[in-house]
């Protein structure tokens, strides 16, 4: 295994890249953690269990937007009112409910970051999956292309691509899912250049298997483990680089989303004039949001690491 | 020093982000004219004409591609009918002011990001575990959003710190004032992704056998972390300092942003407001060969610091 682990801990969202050793350090070593237990284990399990009911509760406030929310995000009442009875968290400038403009823009994010983080996942494992698996010519092109992704830097280059093309929320997942795949693919290439030598696979081979029948059945099932956190990990920075976008002004005029409600706050003076509650409450969303995933994906890393300690 | 393979990597990254540079105004939706130009600008029909003419946009593609490289090895990135300045020096204007927020930020965020995040690794407490998630919420938040915070409650409430610009009488204290809470914003924002970083290398270093060994001859604690696992766990940083070099730099475009100082950041998005699209492009292009030029850096510093690579 190599030095730094794939994914290793938090660390692991997309563009830290905790990738395989081997480009790192030129060099691959073995794992020699016989015990591991970094973030002392049951402290760290609550941790955790509080991050999935964080995000489960995302989670449901986006699906029954429409039963949640106090009133329509899009009606108007009295602007400027700070938080109280009457609207919990406050209004904007046009008056609309803070509450229900959050829970409905917790679908954006939800869907973005989902979305994204599909087809990176999905992306990076297939080219990690074949370059790792082949090695050889296909192996050098894969990593090569890889290689020259990850120097491209990602943000920019979707601000300018979405203020060509008209803004919507898809466009904006399936740009940074192009774009996202490149840590996915080298932490799943240099597990499945693990997985080639097993010796189940390596029989498999010598019966004359054909080579899509063993990646089916004996290396995709072992690559699961390790996909998770990281699709867990890709939804985190997904979510922040959309709210980034929005808050650029480049997000769906169409769809409530925490970052445009920065934006807006930013923009049209809520800043200036002390209206904290415009901005926080999406801002703290984000954070919280964001947190969650973080926090149950490096669990799962974390769980996944002491499963293969223990082996 | 850099083999041949990685070599035509970066050649080869290079090529393609200019030649994307090119193709995207060509190929999106509208006229490529006012895709090159920018949008909201009246022009006659005869000036269209000129222009059109002018920017070689009747010419075949293949020679206005030829032509393009040769405007971009003489540093000539068009003009921007918006500002009415040169792309280039509107971005030579405003990117020193970036570098100056962002790159003793950065230096500072990797220092204090590696040696905290190499403690926390190497041994737990209560209060590395507070510090661990102090962190990890700053790392979970957008950059922006945490500036924002910043600046309301320091700038805005307590009247600590100027609450826009890079400067108001052009002192180098004054400067320094005005510069302050965005670095230390951005210094946060780095150390941040170091900090996690570096905790997983410690944390991945410590069981290996050479700190066991260190252990059973004696030294102590800290000493077989500073001596021993340091060295070790701080080599794929570097790597990773590169591949972040794009995302802080994004970072600090947003801090930018909320500061209203005149760096790229708000170059950028001012041009997103006006949709001026060469300043758009431009800049785009100049991150992307720095972000290219630092990864370069660091496959260079990485050969000659790693002596198993330098063997090789």
């Amino acid at each position: 295994m190599a030095g730094i682990k794939p994914g290793s801990g938090p660390c692991a969202m997309s563009e830290c890249f905790c990738g395989d050793g081997k480009d790192v350090r030129g060099m691959e070593k073995e794992c020699d953690r016989p015990y591991h237990c970094p973030y002392g284990g049951i402290l760290f399990r609550k941790v955790s269990i509080i991050g999935l009911v964080l995000f489960s509760s995302f989670l449901l406030a986006a699906i029954f937007s429409s039963f949640l929310s106090p009133c329509d995000p899009w009606d108007r009442f009295e602007p400027y009112l700070p938080p109280g009875q009457d609207h919990i968290l406050g209004t904007n400038d046009l008056g609309q409910d803070i509450l229900s403009e959050l829970i409905y823009g917790s679908r954006v994010s939800l869907i973005v970051g989902f979305g994204a983080a599909l087809m990176a996942t999905t992306i990076g494992s297939s080219i990690g999956l074949l370059a790792g698996y082949f090695k050889g010519m296909a192996d050098e092109i894969l990593m090569g292309i890889t290689d020259i992704f990850l120097m491209i830097p990602q943000i920019p280059l979707i601000i300018v691509l979405a203020a060509f093309l008209r803004p919507s929320f898809w466009l904006i997942a399936l740009l940074m899912g192009s774009l996202w795949w490149t840590s996915t693919a080298r932490v799943v290439r240099s597990k499945a250049l693990q997985i080639r030598e097993m010796g189940y696979v390596q029989s498999k081979r010598s019966l004359g298997f054909s080579h899509l029948h063993i990646i089916v059945s004996d290396v995709l099932p072992n690559l699961s483990q390790l996909v998770m956190p990281k699709f867990l990990l890709s939804i985190a920075s997904a979510m922040i680089a959309e709210s980034s976008i929005s808050f650029l002004g480049l997000g769906d005029p169409s769809m409530k989303s925490w970052g445009m409600m920065i934006n807006f706050a930013f923009s049209r003076g809520g800043f200036i004039n002390g209206y904290w509650w415009w901005y926080m409450a999406p801002g703290l969303c984000i954070t919280i949001f964001v947190l969650s995933i973080v926090l149950i994906g490096s669990f799962l890393e974390e769980r996944d690491e002491s499963i293969m300690g223990q082996q | 020093m850099l083999s041949g393979k990685k070599a035509t990597r970066y050649a080869i990254a290079l090529f393609l982000i200019i030649s994307l540079n090119f193709f995207i105004p060509r190929s999106m939706p509208g006229d490529p004219l006012t895709n090159l130009l920018g949008e909201d600008i009246s022009l006659t029909a005869s000036s269209v004409q000129e222009l059109r003419e002018r920017m070689g946009l009747d010419r075949p593609l293949s020679q206005q591609f030829l032509d393009y490289w040769h405007d971009i090895l003489r540093f000539d990135l068009g003009y921007s009918f918006h500002l009415h300045r040169n792309v280039s020096d509107l971005i030579y204007d405003r990117m020193k002011w970036t570098l100056l927020l962002s790159l003793p930020a950065m230096v500072m965020g990797a220092i204090l990001g590696t040696l905290l995040g190499a403690r926390a690794g190497w041994k737990s407490s209560a209060l590395r575990r507070t510090q661990t998630g102090f962190i990890m919420a700053i790392y979970c938040a957008p950059p922006y959003f945490i500036s924002l915070i910043a600046l309301y409650l320091l700038s805005y409430k307590q009247g600590l710190f100027p609450l826009k610009g890079f400067y108001s009488t052009g002192s180098a204290l004054d400067i320094a004032h005005h510069l302050f809470l965005p670095s230390a914003m951005m210094t946060l924002f780095s150390l941040s992704r170091n900090y996690m970083i570096m905790k997983g290398s410690v944390l991945q270093e410590k069981g290996s056998l050479y700190a066991t060994f260190a252990r059973a001859k004696g030294l102590y604690d800290e000493q077989i972390l500073f001596r021993h696992v340091f060295k070790n766990a701080l080599l794929p940083i570097i790597t990773l300092l590169a591949l972040d070099f794009g995302f802080i730099l994004s970072g600090a475009l947003f801090i930018e942003i909320v500061f209203s100082m005149n760096g790229m950041g708000s170059l950028i998005y001012d041009a997103l407001l006006s949709r001026d699209y060469p300043v758009l492009q431009g800049s785009f292009l100049i991150i992307t060969i720095m972000v290219v030029s630092a990864n370069l850096l660091a496959d260079l510093l990485y050969s000659y610091l790693d002596p198993r690579v330098r063997w090789q």
